[in-house]
């Protein structure tokens, strides 16, 4: 195992750590009082619950199929920035779809080096047809995202509204991205063993067997990716997957509280905890929880504050 | 001092924290302009000056903009003053922490961690538009002070990478004032929120502000609080009456009812193991009257076997809690669910009030188990027309009509088609506002907006916060003459909040005057349409 195997192997498992600590930490956060945002697209289309009458004797069967009509074209053609912030579309569609581009050509090198592995010829039939599609996304995805990180660049430095809000992070990462797309892009178009190289990386990874040497663009685009990976899972970039909760566990989250429902338990230990706010009126002091100070509404002291 | 008829805006989110006069204030001239005939510069006043009392006492809060909505104490010597900023850090780690703020921790920590600051969503907000787009109104400005402060004071990490990644920002006592001032310029629509892509929510940052100053520092407006919540659950109300009183009233209802319609009204109370519970807003019984005696008129009509409730909270759907303390909100809403388990009814349900609407439905669902079912009135009344219990006449309401959706109808319970049933059977002139449903802009008068009127607030609100409601209801009477009153167009608006803020919008423009501009809720015109009463309801000199 070469230095850079492990290199790889470590940024992967930071990153899978890192993700997964994260989005643990966010889906152990306590129940929430409901604060769904409609339009709700599980809910019958166009038909919210409280629109029919003694609605918690009707069934609320839920409409994945909706949910998937809202995420799909919010995912991968940005449709909110499209329907918001008109000028920031191209800039940021570029970014995005560029990294998906580049993440699915990862599939199709993981497949092409599969391929390698069981002794398949890629200069052949599907293997010709996967090494000449490999290159083509590699150029035009990178191209794609240069593109976006530069554009993005000259907004965010440029566009008032947000370089007041930007912070060091911002150029940083875009610059970063900007990185891995561009030597992406040269390391398709400069080196001839550009997918040899990539589905050898892959194979090496996967089986432990000796990498390649690497052209210099390839071992730069490498470092970026792998600090990328480390990097990532600590930024609000991680947005990838924490709008899943945002999406699914706040704005359309409305399950109802019935009577011998699954919430009850969740419910009965939060309202069982201990309140320590400070202000008079709350009456709290450490140990009354909030059963005690909700229920005893008419014990507890109320006087004209600060 | 800047100048009154000039623009002031802060360059940056630091500017919080800095020791100028006035951190920002809006050129009339910068205004969002309205539809003809309010498109000349009388419709663009000037805010009025505080008085210098106001300065005096909360210098620091007037220093945000000029306006006070609430005022943060001043603190009178440096000692008072770091022990607000250290009561201020108390709560800020209160605020994400599992115990004190389980109610919103997930979704408040998602918004605080997750904002790509793309601005996607300030486009959206009708009080950035209505100012002219000044900075200290932009919907994520408010947003970013929170954000840098989490960083700084709550997660933990090494301060020159959380700087890298989220910047900084000096906390000291001007910055907690002005963010307190701050966190009331926002009327929480959510329609910001409804437009970010990564599912950011500056409405509820705003709303977790609130609580912040509530909860730890017992910092509220009094509309809010000591008139408020604290009102409701010592008299019974926020309107200051008690149970007897509020009978009286209803009593007095009844009977105007009664004689304007030609049939017995009357409202029952207190009836155990009734079907309903009505649930209304009381500030309906001494405003606008006329909606609780409709309302009784259709349910009665109906055949419904409902009832009110006397006791102390149960003859008032409001809950301020909604909008700056959880504590408060549950405490109001247990009450109301023990008044109805202890009546034995099969529902509660909510009178033309929006945000009873979210508090209750939906918000206060899980602040407890075994609670009663609650519904709509508006989707009870559209099922009730739709069964054809009442004999209506559309061409009784042969005037325009255009409908407001409150935000927290639409927005968070998604009530849409249910009024519009309504109204396309009893109102042949109506038409719609644009957007509308679930994209509809505030009244300007939510998150409490509408009850606050201290200093010059009210004229900001006017101005700033119902501007872009006033737009919308110009335009959707644009094909009416609006330079006469007398083509009569009504606004229809089930909340009594929403009345409220129409109320003073209509006012303040002299649109009743000057346009024949009108308002009221929905019973009204259902009430209207009843071919048999023995007198058209709407009484349009007494509107």
């Amino acid at each position: 195992m070469s230095a850079l195997h492990a290199l790889v192997y470590l940024s992967v498992l930071i990153f899978l750590v890192a993700c997964v600590a994260r989005a643990v930490r966010i889906a152990r956060a306590p129940m929430h009082l409901r604060w769904e945002l409609q339009p709700v697209p599980h809910e019958r289309p166009g038909k919210s619950m409280f629109e029919t009458v003694d609605w918690w004797e009707h069934s609320l069967d839920k409409n994945h199929f909706g949910e998937l009509a809202i995420m799909i074209p919010e995912i991968l053609l940005l449709k909110g920035v499209w329907e918001h912030n008109r000028s920031l579309w191209f800039p940021s569609f570029a970014l995005h779809f560029g990294l998906y581009m580049l993440i699915g050509n990862m599939a199709l090198a993981i497949v092409l080096s599969i391929m390698l592995i069981s002794g398949v010829s890629p200069d052949a039939g599907f293997g010709l047809i996967l090494t000449h599609a490999i290159r083509a996304i590699a150029v035009v995805g990178g191209a794609l995202g240069t593109v976006g990180a530069i554009l993005m660049l000259v907004k965010r430095a440029s566009d008032p509204g947000l370089s007041k809000y930007a912070t060091p992070s911002h150029y940083f990462n875009l610059v970063h991205l900007g990185a891995i797309y561009l030597t992406t892009v040269l390391w398709a178009v400069l080196e001839s063993a550009f997918v040899a190289d990539v589905s050898a990386i892959y194979a090496g990874i996967f089986t432990l067997r000796a990498i390649p040497a690497l052209p210099i663009i390839g071992i730069v685009h490498i470092a970026v990716v792998l600090l990328f990976f480390v990097y990532l899972p600590f930024t609000h970039m991680t947005h990838f997957f924490t709008k899943y909760f945002t999406y699914h566990s706040v704005r359309w989250s409305d399950e109802p509280n019935l009577p011998g429902g699954k919430l009850e338990k969740s419910i009965v230990k939060n309202v069982t905890q201990p309140v320590t706010w400070a202000a008079p009126h709350i009456g709290a002091d450490g140990k009354k929880t909030w059963v005690d100070l909700v229920s005893g509404t008419g014990e507890v002291k109320i006087e004209k504050e600060a | 001092m800047p100048c009154q008829f000039c623009g002031v805006q802060p360059h940056s989110v630091k500017d919080m924290a800095n020791g100028a006069d006035r951190l920002a204030k809006v050129d009339p001239k910068d205004l969002m302009p309205l539809p003809a005939p309010y498109d000349t510069d009388e419709f663009r006043p000037v805010i009025p000056e505080l008085k210098d009392s106001a300065k005096e006492t909360y210098p620091s809060s007037a220093s945000l903009d000029g306006v006070i909505a609430s005022g943060a104490p001043q603190p009178e010597t440096p000692e008072e003053e770091a022990e607000i900023v250290e009561r201020f850090l108390s709560g800020l780690h209160k605020l994400f922490s599992k115990e004190n703020n389980w109610t919103f921790l997930q979704p408040l920590t998602l918004s605080m961690e997750h904002c790509a600051r793309c601005q996607s969503c300030v486009e959206n907000c009708p009080i950035y538009e209505a100012s002219g787009w000044n900075e200290l109104y932009r919907p994520t400005y408010r947003a970013e002070v929170l954000r840098r402060l989490y960083h700084q004071y709550v997660r933990p990490g090494n301060k020159w990478v959380k700087k890298f990644q989220n910047n900084d920002i000096d906390l000291n006592y001007t910055l907690i004032a002005r963010l307190y001032e701050l966190s009331y310029r926002c009327t929480l629509c959510r329609r910001c929120a409804q437009s970010c892509p990564i599912g950011v929510d500056n409405g509820l940052i705003t709303h977790d502000l609130r609580k912040l100053f509530s909860q730890e520092l017992g910092w509220a407006p009094k509309e809010l609080h000591e008139k408020g919540t604290v009102q409701q659950m010592t008299v019974g109300s926020s309107t200051g009456m008690n149970s007897v009183v509020v009978k009286d009233n209803i009593e007095f209802i009844d009977e105007d009812m009664s004689e304007r319609v030609g049939w017995d009204v009357v409202t029952p109370w207190d009836i155990e193991g009734a079907d309903i519970l009505l649930l209304e807003n009381a500030g309906e019984f001494l405003a606008w009257p006329e909606n609780h005696g409709c309302t009784a008129v259709i349910l009665n009509k109906a055949g419904i076997n409902w009832t009110m409730s006397s006791e102390i909270a149960g003859y008032d759907g409001v809950n301020y809690g909604l909008f700056y303390d959880d504590v408060q909100l549950a405490r109001i809403a247990t009450r109301h669910f023990q008044i109805a388990k202890d009546l034995g009814v099969k529902k509660i349900v909510m009178g033309e009030c929006g945000h009873e609407h979210k508090a209750l439905a939906t918000i206060a669902d899980r602040v407890g188990i075994d609670l009663a079912p609650r519904e709509s009135l508006l989707t009870l009344l559209a099922d009730i027309v739709k069964r054809g219990k009442l004999k209506l006449d559309p061409s009784r309401n042969d005037f325009a009509v255009t409908l407001h959706d409150p935000c927290n109808t639409v927005r968070n319970l998604g009530i849409v088609e249910p009024q519009r049933e309504v109204l396309r059977s009893i109102a042949p002139k109506f038409r719609e506002m644009t957007p509308h449903g679930v994209h509809n802009y505030c009244c300007g008068g939510g998150s409490g907006f509408a009850i606050m009127s201290g200093n010059n607030f009210s004229e900001w609100r006017n101005l700033m916060s119902a501007r872009k409601k006033f737009a919308q209801v110009l335009n959707a009477f644009g094909d009416e003459d609006m330079t006469t009153d007398e083509t009569r167009k009504y606004v229809c608006a089930p909340c009594s909040n929403c009345k409220g803020a129409l109320r003073d919008m209509i006012d303040f423009y002299g649109a009743k005057e000057k346009s024949g501009l009108y308002y009221g809720g929905l019973v009204e015109l259902v009430v209207n349409a009843m071919p048999d009463t023995a007198e058209p309801l709407l009484d349009w000199d007494m509107m």
